[in-house]
């Protein structure tokens, strides 16, 4: 398996000196090249995720799910009646390696299109090598929004789709009105807090305190005081990694339990509740638009073939559900135009692309380029799994911009004015994103 | 200001200083004999937590583990001390980097044999539960008052050892000077190994008492040597007194502030105190001076 890779990257890295010597330096044309992805009957499509470093555990799986996307596709006859050829490279999680291998990708590997990246650092850091060369990026993970490129297309939650049938389910269904929010310090927490404390004002809650911890701080025995004192009914918690643990172990071993005051939270999911211990998670809510018990028949065999290939203990996730879907989504769009051209792709293929995914029908939303979800909350039970309380009736609309925060900037690929402008070259307007302000 | 929950958070302190005293004397030991400044104590913490949440997948509990960790670690320091730093104890920066050498050994072999996943560890079934001081929660846990008794424990049973036993004896004449007590007949170099080896048994333990509370984790040493690193540098070496004061000092300190203000503002101003606190006294609280 490793020589093979090794293999394939020696054969593409000697491809790649060819391709430069002919590319030369004139970027915006050689991206009008990419149609050559198609040569060999294969369709070529990178898959860019760490695979050693830090975040290595949480890519490797997002990269399995497009793995196994990428066989089924090609075991039911592959697109255009090619083969979808994969191309693998290992960022080593580390953002500036991201951005070189994603213009390895696009330039050498001549990929149709890239999927990849998990934290929003790496996001950030491929995005202008795609904008610049024209190449299309899917990108699986939740995040914080407000962000919208021509190049990229964004399938996980954005905290629109998951806040805000959270926060009024909360008063509706559990009474509770009076919050303590307790958040890692770095951008997602504050900027997911500060739409939760809109929604806060909107439904007549009240915000009883705020607090963030540092990154990777385990120790809550003041926090949990602050929260008694505060008198809140319940708390929201935008912890991430190691904190989300000892805080809900550090939560019940001071005598807080779920009926008292439940902890609501957009973040912790199964890998969580089994990293504490599934007792310590019971009881208390999460929000998400995929659990591993959502009930419908493709997540059943989805979950199914995916313990069958990477092993029976396997947990899927939010994430890996949209790794697995969006390698669909960009097959179909590929088969409707019956095109490689990345342009073809980013104005016909990718809008509006509809697929019935494990959480229930998706769709690419054709404005801003992010897609429809489902939203679903749902209570932590005590064998590390969740029972689903709430569907939302319908798949919920993704706004990276929220009406009730920013009123005034929005996001539209379709609007003639954005197009307009993204018709001019790199070189004279190099603002590809369709974002604007009405 | 309610003032129950201020006498909790007075525990709530005592609670941390108790933690971090169960954290640092493994290191604090080590330092204050052998001279070594070892940068891999976080990961033996680490090591010493992974023993724990092995024996818990096993069905064993914590109190199975605490003597498991000891002597796995103390083993590992053992093997650390013969393999690598018996033969570079005289020059700090060499031991500085190839103690922090292992930790990275360390770290990457737990990832690769344990996964990057948390592993669970469940505090015993002895420890579960709190002690109701207020009708209404929070309650103070158990297992918090468990860590203040180890704390004081580790203490006293490193105390007796250094100043009630033929071998602390030995220990001390080194650590006031090498090389006369090595000319009265003293083997220095067997009590560096057997202090080594007793450093990171404790931290072994630290490991195991202090993954119930969390979980264990790969990266989870870097946060207490940083913390161990402080109360050293506070309490000072000199005197075995150095460990608990600085602890408390610390522990207090960030809980009551992170309680006035708030979490990183707590540790922020922990930080501007300490560089204040060794302006005042370079070598520590209880700094020691050597006779010259």
């Amino acid at each position: 398996m490793k020589g093979q890779k090794r293999r394939t990257f020696l054969k593409n890295s000697v491809s790649t000196l060819g391709a430069i010597a002919v590319g030369g330096g004139a970027p915006y044309v050689f991206s009008r090249n990419i149609a050559k992805a198609q040569d060999g009957g294969t369709i070529k499509v990178g898959i860019l995720h760490s695979l050693s470093g830090t975040i290595a555990i949480i890519e490797t799986s997002l990269h399995n799910a497009e793995r196994l996307a990428i066989e089924e596709i090609n075991a039911n006859g592959g697109i255009m009646g090619k083969m979808i050829e994969p191309v693998i490279e290992d960022p080593q999680s580390q953002p500036p390696i991201f951005a070189e291998k994603a213009k390895k990708l696009l330039l050498n590997d001549q990929v149709v299109a890239v999927l990849g990246c998990y934290t929003s650092a790496s996001r950030q850091s491929v995005l202008p090598v795609f904008e610049e060369y024209n190449g299309v990026l899917l990108y699986p993970t939740l995040y914080e929004a407000q962000e919208c490129s021509k190049n990229c297309f964004y399938t996980g939650a954005v905290p629109n789709q998951q806040l805000d049938d959270f926060e009024p389910w909360i008063v509706r269904e559990l009474g509770r009105k009076k919050c303590y929010m307790i958040g890692s310090n770095y951008i997602y927490p504050k900027e997911t807090n500060r739409e939760w404390k809109a929604l806060l004002e909107i439904s007549g809650a009240e915000n009883v305190g705020e607090e963030y911890a540092p990154l990777g701080h385990t120790e809550f025995s003041t926090v949990i005081n602050n929260i008694a004192n505060s008198g809140a009914d319940y708390v929201f918690s935008t912890l991430v990694g190691d904190s989300i643990v000892a805080f809900y172990k550090q939560f019940r071993q001071f005598g807080f339990t779920p009926e008292d005051v439940p902890i609501c939270t957009p973040i912790t999911t199964e890998q969580e509740t089994a990293a504490m211990g599934p007792e310590n998670a019971a009881g208390h809510y999460t929000s998400f638009n995929y659990f591993q018990t959502v009930d419908t028949p493709e997540n059943a065999s989805f979950v199914e073939r995916y313990k069958a290939k990477f092993g029976a203990n396997e947990v899927t996730n939010a994430v890996m559900e949209a790794a697995y879907f969006q390698t669909y989504l960009l097959a179909q769009a590929i088969e409707k135009t019956q095109s490689t051209e990345a342009d073809a792709l980013i104005f016909d293929g990718l809008p509006g692309q509809e697929f019935t995914a494990p959480q229930g029908p998706v769709k690419i939303d054709e404005k801003n380029h992010h897609t429809h979800l489902w939203a679903r909350i749902a209570r932590a039970r005590d064998d590390g799994q969740f029972d689903i309380v709430w569907t939302s009736p319908e798949r919920i609309r993704p706004d990276p911009w929220v009406d009730y925060l920013y009123p005034n900037k929005d996001c539209d690929f379709t609007s003639p004015e954005v197009l307009e402008r993204l018709k001019k070259p790199w070189s004279e307007e190099k603002n590809r994103s369709g974002t604007m302000d009405i | 200001m309610i003032w129950n929950q201020f006498a909790l958070q007075i525990l709530n302190g005592l609670g941390v200083a108790a933690i971090l005293v169960i954290a640092t004397s493994g290191l604090a030991i080590i330092f204050g004999v052998a001279g070594v400044i070892n940068m891999a104590h976080g990961t033996f913490i680490m090591v010493g937590a992974y023993t724990a949440a092995v024996v818990n997948k096993l069905g064993g509990d914590m109190f199975m583990a605490m003597p498991l960790a000891f002597v796995v670690v103390a083993l590992l320091g053992l093997a650390v001390e013969r393999g690598v730093i018996r033969w570079i104890y005289d020059r700090p920066l060499e031991t500085l980097l190839a103690t922090w050498g292992v930790a990275i050994i360390l770290e990457v072999a737990a990832r690769l044999i344990f996964g990057p996943l948390g592993l669970k560890v469940d505090w015993p079934d002895l420890l579960d539960g709190n002690i109701k001081l207020f009708a209404r929660p929070p309650h103070y846990p158990y297992y918090r008052v468990f860590h203040i008794v180890l704390a004081a424990a580790i203490m006293g049973l490193t105390f007796y050892l250094l100043y009630k036993t033929n071998f602390g004896l030995k220990v001390r004449a080194v650590r006031r000077n090498r090389a006369i007590s090595g000319c009265m007949g003293v083997d220095t170099a067997k009590i560096d190994m057997l202090i080594f080896m007793y450093g990171s048994g404790l931290a072994g333990v630290a490991g195991a008492v202090l993954a119930p509370i969390k979980a264990a984790t790969f990266d989870m040493g870097f946060t207490y040597a940083v913390s161990s690193y402080m109360v050293i540098v506070l309490g000072g070496v000199g005197n075995l007194l150095g460990i608990p004061v600085g602890a408390f000092l610390i522990g207090e300190g960030e809980t009551l502030l992170a309680f006035r203000y708030n979490t990183v503002i707590g540790q922020l101003l922990v930080f501007v105190a300490i560089v204040i606190a060794i302006r005042v006294f370079p070598r520590g609280i209880f700094g020691y001076h050597e006779r010259r």
